[in-house]
């Protein structure tokens, strides 16, 4: 399945405002939604309630751009021009559902159900609680700790391991798609884009990258894209991290790079170790990156003087990880 | 580059034609390709266009106009196109993945390098002669080997259907290279698979192919197999190409890729029937949207436990 974003474009245009979502109390097959979580692009989050009063979160197929829902109605109008695209769209939405379903992994975001309702179809997710690392980075702007960034991203690490063992790449790591639960654990959410496998000979879909945080292969020769570029991704996360904001997007450092590296913006707030850590993922060549997430776990791992990491932040490896020898 | 090339595929007495063949070329580089599902499994004909569509479209992105590594690239494709029929057994919850033959061949710089699993054939003509021929992955061909048959009974033998490498199924292909091999004017390449083989021989396929006229010759030699094979005749298909020296007079129907621009492609992929493949099919009608929620929910299910 090839997810091309030109094929979602509407033939008529519709008015860029944001649809209606379901209303509190609405039934739902046999969820209740509470609330509206978020609107994307592309769809819309709700907290409901199923029938054991269990919490979820579920994601309406809502394309802004094709189909317009207004207050009081159930079904989107799709106009039939739009109607094709419509369609496409939603198999590129059964696309996240279809990796999602296979990954079972505490640091990836569970999917427990899925269904047609409404003229449009919906995912049903294990809900979390929490908030974005996205909100946490700017809630703490200029003084995320080093222990939070190792202790969040070597677990957040594993859940991505599980995905490239799947042969799957994420293509949409950023901070606001690493959901923090409470406990501190962290979740990877939003599969949008991770309708790339690994060995996929087809030609490439367009995914929705997120300009700064996507790598160069993402934007540029997608050939080349590999772990390594959800690697980059992970770079650029962390250095949100440090620094409150995205690095400069990649096709404009190819072209003049304005990037400083942390070591020398950064030394003294943080470690070195962890500051060439990031200076590593974030190169421009792919090559020259981490080329697997268990190789930057291991750089993440390593103990600085007097800071012990709790051993259960790392999975075991042994299991999960898979070579990608001979897949390029 | 100059050569003339001719490719028919027919179903021969069966319900389906689960053979794929396709060509494709671009100013520099010339890629043949074809498989042929297993009838015994289910989705052998998906299986087989899998593979064919992604050595052609893995050709398409990488051939500008020439192919870095030849080798490497048919090393990758294959093991490519055998995931992705994996991949599609998963998708589809099948209890066994399906399974094809292919054999396949990258022209350029005026040298050949082909690759199979299974036992689809190549055979290089020359001179009158089999210059060279790929081995099938069967197990009459091990016993052939080991001297405990003879060619004649080898061609009646019960088993002789029975491969042990194919892409696709439950374990990884044996995938076999040839060795770079230079062309010489006036050489025959030639693929089939066992429906054509089968019933014509080494001796038949060589005679057949001596026509200086690759058009005719194919769907001559395809009638021959059809009416030797009789009512079980199997799926046969056969691609022929023969090789001219770019200084050659340009003979009537060849192709000269001379003219082509750099990133051109000219793809001849033969599809039959309903050869819905999953890459393919684009609009999504409401069954479908039934089936990919099915599907989904069974993998959550299988997944969750
Ligand atoms: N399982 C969940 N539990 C709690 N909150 C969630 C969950 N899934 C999503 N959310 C909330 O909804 C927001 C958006 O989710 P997500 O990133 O999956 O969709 P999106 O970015 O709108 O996707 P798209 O690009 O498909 O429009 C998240 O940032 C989070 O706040
Ligand atoms: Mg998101």
């Amino acid at each position: 399945m090839q997810c091309d974003e030109a094929r979602i474009l509407p033939r008529t245009p519709m008015p860029s405002q944001a649809n209606a979502p379901l209303p509190t109390g609405f039934q739902l097959d046999q969820y209740r939604i509470d609330r509206q979580l978020s609107l994307g692009g592309f769809s819309i989050v709700y907290l409901a309630y199923d029938e054991d009063d269990t919490p979820v979160a579920i994601k309406e197929y809502l394309p802004n751009s094709l189909a317009i829902r207004q207050e009081g109605q159930l079904e989107p109008q799709v106009p039939d021009d739009n109607l094709p695209a419509f369609r496409y769209g939603m198999k590129c939405f059964f696309e996240e559902g279809r990796s999602l379903a296979r990954l079972m992994h505490p640091n990836v975001v569970r999917v427990m159900n899925f269904f047609r309702a409404n003229g449009t179809v919906y995912m049903v997710m294990q809900f979390e609680r929490g908030r974005t690392l996205h909100d946490y980075i700017h809630r703490h702007k200029g003084e995320v700790s080093e222990r939070f960034i190792r202790g969040v991203f070597t677990r957040m690490l594993n859940g991505l391991r599980e995905v490239h063992a799947h042969k799957l790449l994420h293509l949409d790591i950023k901070p606001s798609n690493i959901y923090l639960r409470n406990d501190g654990t962290p979740v990877l959410l939003d599969f949008g884009a991770a309708r790339q496998t690994l060995m996929s000979d087809q030609p490439m879909l367009k995914p929705m990258y997120t300009p700064g945080f996507a790598s160069p292969e993402q934007l540029g020769n997608r050939e080349a894209l590999g772990p390594w570029s959800d690697i980059y991704s992970v770079g650029a996360s962390l250095y949100a991290c440090i620094e409150g904001t995205a690095p400069p997007r990649s096709d404009e450092r190819q072209q003049k790079d304005t990037l400083q590296p942390t070591t020398r913006t950064h030394t003294g707030r943080y470690s070195a170790q962890l500051l060439e850590t990031i200076d590593w993922c974030l190169q421009l060549d792919p090559l020259k990156r981490p080329q697997s997430v268990y190789s930057l776990q291991k750089a993440l791992m390593r103990r600085e003087a007097g800071e012990a990491m709790p051993a259960g932040w790392f999975a075991d490896i042994g299991t999960k990880l898979r070579s990608f020898i001979g897949r390029t | 580059m100059k050569f003339t090339i001719y490719q028919e595929s027919r179903i021969g007495r069966r319900k389906s034609n689960q053979d794929r063949i396709a060509y494709c070329y671009s100013r520099d580089a010339l890629l043949l390709v074809l498989a042929d599902g297993m009838g015994g499994h289910l989705h052998g004909e998906v299986a087989a266009q899998i593979a064919v569509q992604f050595v052609t479209q893995a050709f398409q992105r990488e051939a500008r106009p020439l192919l870095h590594d030849p080798a490497m690239f048919l090393s990758r494709a294959l093991t490519n196109a055998h995931n992705a029929i994996l991949d599609y057994a998963f998708d589809k919850d099948l209890r066994e993945a399906p399974r094809t033959t292919v054999v396949t061949c990258v022209i350029q710089d005026g040298h050949a390098h082909w690759a199979h699993a299974g036992d689809s054939r190549l055979y290089l003509l020359r001179g009158g002669r089999i210059a060279a021929q790929t081995r099938d992955h069967s197990r009459v061909q091990l016993m052939l080997d080991q001297g405990l048959l003879d060619a004649e009974s080898a061609a009646h033998h019960p088993g002789r259907n029975r491969i042990y490498s194919c892409l696709g199924g439950s374990h990884p292909p044996q995938v076999e290279f040839s060795a770079r091999i230079v062309l010489r004017d006036n050489d025959t390449l030639a693929l089939c698979s066992d429906g054509l083989w089968g019933p014509l021989g080494d001796e038949g396929v060589l005679r057949g192919l001596s026509d200086p006229f690759v058009q005719e010759a194919v769907p001559r030699m395809l009638d021959h197999a059809e009416q030797r094979a009789g009512a079980t005749c199997d799926n046969l298909s056969l691609i022929a190409l023969r090789w001219h020296d770019d200084s050659a007079p340009q003979p009537g129907d060849s192709v000269s890729t001379q003219t082509m621009a750099m990133n051109d492609f000219t793809t001849q992929l033969e599809t039959f029937e309903q050869s819905r493949s999953p890459a393919t099919a684009l609009d999504l009608t409401d069954d479908e949207i039934e089936r990919a929620i099915a599907e989904i929910n069974s993998a959550i299910q299988k997944f969750s436990k």
